[in-house]
């Protein structure tokens, strides 16, 4: 696969060579590059240089599948088979803003927050349903027919005269010049019930070029001249490079430089780069070779404080007498508790997990005087333009970004030192600079998961149903926001009260952001109350979602929760995977329902003790609800990758710091899942609802996982997990 | 070093460098292969695998002073015997839709063809004691069954 930059592309395009076609292009950002252009279509259809039409979707692939579903949007809409296609990643196509800034346009650019499926949904199909109708004018006017009567199938417009068809790739080049619609939003595209492609199981669009490998990820780039630069990141928190040596390293074959790399904050005070040595050398082996003899003394003082264990101290310290925030305080919980047949109370808590990306981050920059240049694999290309605009000073039109699959992402890909310190680099050294981490670095300057831990109390009545709940949570992050988490707005009684507690670790997005434990931290203890009450887990969720149609959920994106869905989705699971079959001794089944981010994802879990301290998932059973779904196959893969990571993060997932220093920095320090821990079946179960539209997926499954593995955990062992990571509190 | 030659997918390198050097970025800089990944460079991942005379070897921890005169290396871009005619294990990675991010399994496939050899028709147990390769997103239960697909294949060719 080839991804052109936006300039190449657009250049070729108008030397009018029949190589490569534009349909549409973005006025501003590529004034320089093409005066005449006025449309504002992104190029979303061309041919390459064998005539064969080719796909370009407009957001980036971490492995949740963007690409192939976003060919799939274009393709239902052009009547185009996706298999007799190319499909690539097309590039920035948004705009300027007033500051010099990139700005996306009408298509997102970007993957975060399980979003771009639905944020594509309409414009992309919109565009491709724009294009189909310009095809469908070229071929009237060349036959000399009007436009209603003919059609559109497999890359042909059909019906001319005397049954004539005409193939896209003979129309294409009939499309230049043509404008843009006045306005993108009033294009019809094809309702439920007309989709080909949508709705279809469509495999990995880059598999083939995946298994053969080939060169299509950031880290496999090469631009001819660059250096490689390897930094000494300084280890501990927020920490700073009082003096270092690098004489040695000077001396050693190829190393061309030896430069300082002054810490950078961000607004929030966090990180934005660490202070570090950068090594820049001929090879990357030359550079890694010197940078580890360089001699650094670090001053590891502003992150002193941060342990993990003086850390989870303070943060229990804190459960027991904090004065908190009280965010959210429903009806009266003091009467409700006083008035209760029963109270149970837990406390909860989860260390900081790391991303443990499987590509390592690298960028290669090459900035000039009045032009800078990228090669990356980044999840939203606005932003990684952006992180070259605010390092080199230039405007956003004078920068190309050329983006590239990502070797897994979860969120970290997000952030951008990583771009940042290559720019620097490229500026100090005026030439190309290639900067690749290591796997310690990767895990130890993420922006991690945030630790957490949380106290609540639940109160029963004399039926055993559950009247109120009181969660307080003390987090580093937005961990904290369990403390507002279904069941708030189904109960009468509900308070919720957090505290963040502040440290030096960097957080960020891992994937299901706060999710990700809040639903262990509900789950888990609905599944407490379920047992307290004497009930089964599953007629207690049942009854609890039953109590009311619907809910607005009180976490982002604040929607409203349909509960008679919860309930079929329940219902389902209930039949799907057997629960009501009794388990061998040793063996339990857990449930456990979420919503996260636009989709509801439950699960039951089936597991097998091996001895006192361990376990293996034998059986899992799903439920999706994603609206309607554009890959299912696609959407089954998330559902299959959420619950391994989960599973993986939950047993094993510790991020360890010791005054300061991660210390837990490879893969024998911070254990991974591999496939002998693999769950031996997994099915999945899409509901259909009879949305028209689709949410993603590629969030949804890991954060109900773990309350439904530790809640099976509980019903085989009697044991009750309430304390990450499962491995070390068994 | 003193010059070693072997081959990489069957084609004639020599090496006289420093022998420190991990194979792994001899063949993805020195040699530009890059379907061979760097995911650790402690031999735990298994996203560096390569073939080295049929043994499935994480080329990050194999440095080029081991690596003797005569060596047979394979790396993913080698597997196949052309572009048009893949190697089972791919054919059955891309029958099971196994990749998602993709960037494991150069890794995953190199030692599912090694150890499909010694093991042509392997057990779930066979399998968990078999391949240890981490993959992030989560393949494992599509791996599982490409494996097995693999070997069925390999046993009617």
């Amino acid at each position: 696969m080839t991804y052109f930059s936006r300039r190449a592309f657009l250049k070729t395009g108008t030397a009018g060579t029949a190589a490569l076609f534009l349909v549409g292009n973005t006025p501003r950002l590529l004034a320089a590059d093409a005066p005449a252009a006025t449309g504002t279509l992104p190029p979303i259809l061309r041919l390459d240089t064998e005539g064969g039409i080719v796909l370009a979707v407009p957001a980036p692939d971490m492995g949740q599948g963007t690409v192939t579903m976003a060919a799939q949007l274009i393709a239902d809409e052009l009547d185009v088979a996706l298999e007799h296609v190319r499909v690539e990643l097309m590039p920035f196509v948004g705009a300027m803003d007033d500051k010099g800034k990139a700005a996306m346009g009408p298509l997102i650019q970007g993957a975060g927050g399980s979003l771009t499926t639905q944020e594509l949904w309409a414009p992309l199909r919109q565009t491709a349903a724009y294009i189909r109708g310009l095809l469908v004018e070229a071929a009237a006017s060349r036959w000399k027919v009007a436009a209603s009567g003919l059609k559109t199938a497999g890359a042909h417009v059909t019906g001319g005269p005397g049954g004539a068809r005409l193939a896209y790739t003979a129309l294409i080049p009939a499309l230049e010049g043509k404008a843009a619609p006045a306005d993108l939003s009033t294009v019809k595209t094809r309702g439920r019930g007309a989709h080909t492609e949508i709705g279809a199981d469509r495999p990995n669009a880059d598999a083939p070029a995946i298994v053969r490998g080939q060169p299509i990820y950031g880290l496999d780039q090469t631009v001819p001249g660059m250096l490689h630069a390897v930094i000494r990141r300084c280890p501990h928190l927020q920490g700073e490079l009082e003096k270092f040596d690098a004489s040695a390293a000077l001396k050693m074959p190829g190393v061309v430089a030896v430069h300082e790399i002054k810490a950078r904050k961000k607004e929030s005070g966090k990180r934005l780069i660490a202070a570090g040595v950068a090594v820049v050398a001929e090879s990357l082996w030359q550079a890694k070779k010197a940078a580890a003899t360089v001699e650094c003394k670090w001053n590891g003082t502003p992150g002193m404080d941060t342990d993990s264990e003086l850390v989870m101290r303070r943060a229990f310290n804190a459960l027991d007498i904090a004065e908190m925030a009280t965010i959210i305080e429903d009806g009266d919980i003091e009467t409700a508790f006083r008035d209760a047949a029963k109270v149970v109370e837990a406390t909860y808590s989860h260390p900081t997990w790391a991303h443990a990306c499987m590509e390592p981050h690298s960028c290669i920059a090459d900035v000039r005087a009045d032009s800078a240049e990228i090669w990356v694999g980044h999840q939203f290309m606005d932003e990684a333009i952006n992180a070259v605009a605010i390092t080199t000073g230039l405007k956003s039109d004078r920068i190309t970004g050329h983006f590239y699959r990502m070797g897994t992402a979860f969120g970290r890909k997000f952030e951008k030192d990583y771009i940042t310190e290559a720019c620097i680099l490229s500026g100090l050294m005026k030439k190309p600079v290639k900067v690749t981490w290591s796997r310690e670095d990767e895990m130890e300057q993420d922006y991690y998961n945030p630790m957490g831990a949380y106290r609540l109390r639940g109160a029963l009545d004399k039926d055993g149903k559950l009247t109120a709940m009181h969660v307080r949570a003390v987090a580093d992050g937005w961990s904290g926001h369990a403390a507002r988490e279904i069941p708030q707005g189904i109960l009468d009684h509900y308070k919720g009260e957090w505290m963040e507690m502040h440290t030096a670790v960097s957080n960020g997005a891992w994937r299901g952001p706060g999710s990700n434990t809040r639903a262990w931290v509900t789950m888990g203890f609905l599944n407490e109350l379920a047992v307290a009450a004497g009930k089964d887990p599953l007629d207690f969720l049942i009854e609890l979602f039953s109590r009311k149609p619907s809910v607005k959920h009180s976490n982002w994106p604040n929607r409203v929760l349909d509960l008679t869905r919860y309930v079929a989705m329940l219902r389902r699971l209930e039949t799907e995977s057997g629960y009501r079959t009794p388990l061998a001794r040793g063996r339990g089944r857990g449930v456990a329902i979420f919503n996260t981010h636009y989709g509801v994802c439950g699960h039951v879990a089936e597991v097998e003790m091996i001895g006192d301290k361990d376990f293996r998932v034998l059986k899992v059973t799903s439920v999706v609800d994603c609206g309607l779904p554009v890959n299912p196959n696609g959407v089954r893969a998330q559902i299959e990758s959420g619950i391994i990571d989960g599973l993986d993060a939950a047993k094993y997932g510790k991020m360890v710091f010791r005054a300061g220093v991660p210390t837990t920095n490879n893969f024998d320090s911070y254990r991974k899942l591999r496939i002998d821990e693999a769950p031996a079946e997994v099915n999945i179960h899409i509901m259909d609802f009879g949305d028209e539209d689709p949410r993603g997926t590629g969030e949804i499954s890991l954060p109900p996982f773990i309350p439904a593995l530790t809640n099976a955990i509980f019903a085989a062992s009697g044991k009750r997990v309430h304390t990450l990571p499962i491995s070390e509190n068994l | 070093m003193a010059a070693v030659s072997f081959t990489i997918n069957g084609k004639q390198v020599s090496f006289d460098g420093d022998g420190d050097m991990p194979l792994l970025w001899f063949l993805r800089e020195d040699a530009g292969l890059k379907g061979t990944k760097f995911g650790c460079g402690i031999g735990s991942c298994g996203a560096c695998t390569v073939h080295v005379n049929g043994d499935a070897v994480r080329s990050c921890s194999l440095p080029m002073a081991a690596v003797e005169d005569g060596t047979s290396i394979t790396t993913i871009e080698g597997l196949a015997a052309s572009d048009s005619q893949l190697h089972p294990v791919q054919e059955a990675w891309l029958e099971e839709d196994v990749p998602q991010c993709g960037y494991c399994q150069a890794g995953q496939i190199m030692a599912t063809a090694a150890f499909l050899k010694t093991n042509p028709n392997p057990s779930d147990d066979d399998i968990d004691a078999g391949i240890t390769n981490l993959c992030r997103c989560g393949t494992y239960v599509r791996i599982r069954k490409a494996i097995k697909r693999a070997a069925a294949k390999m046993q009617q060719a």
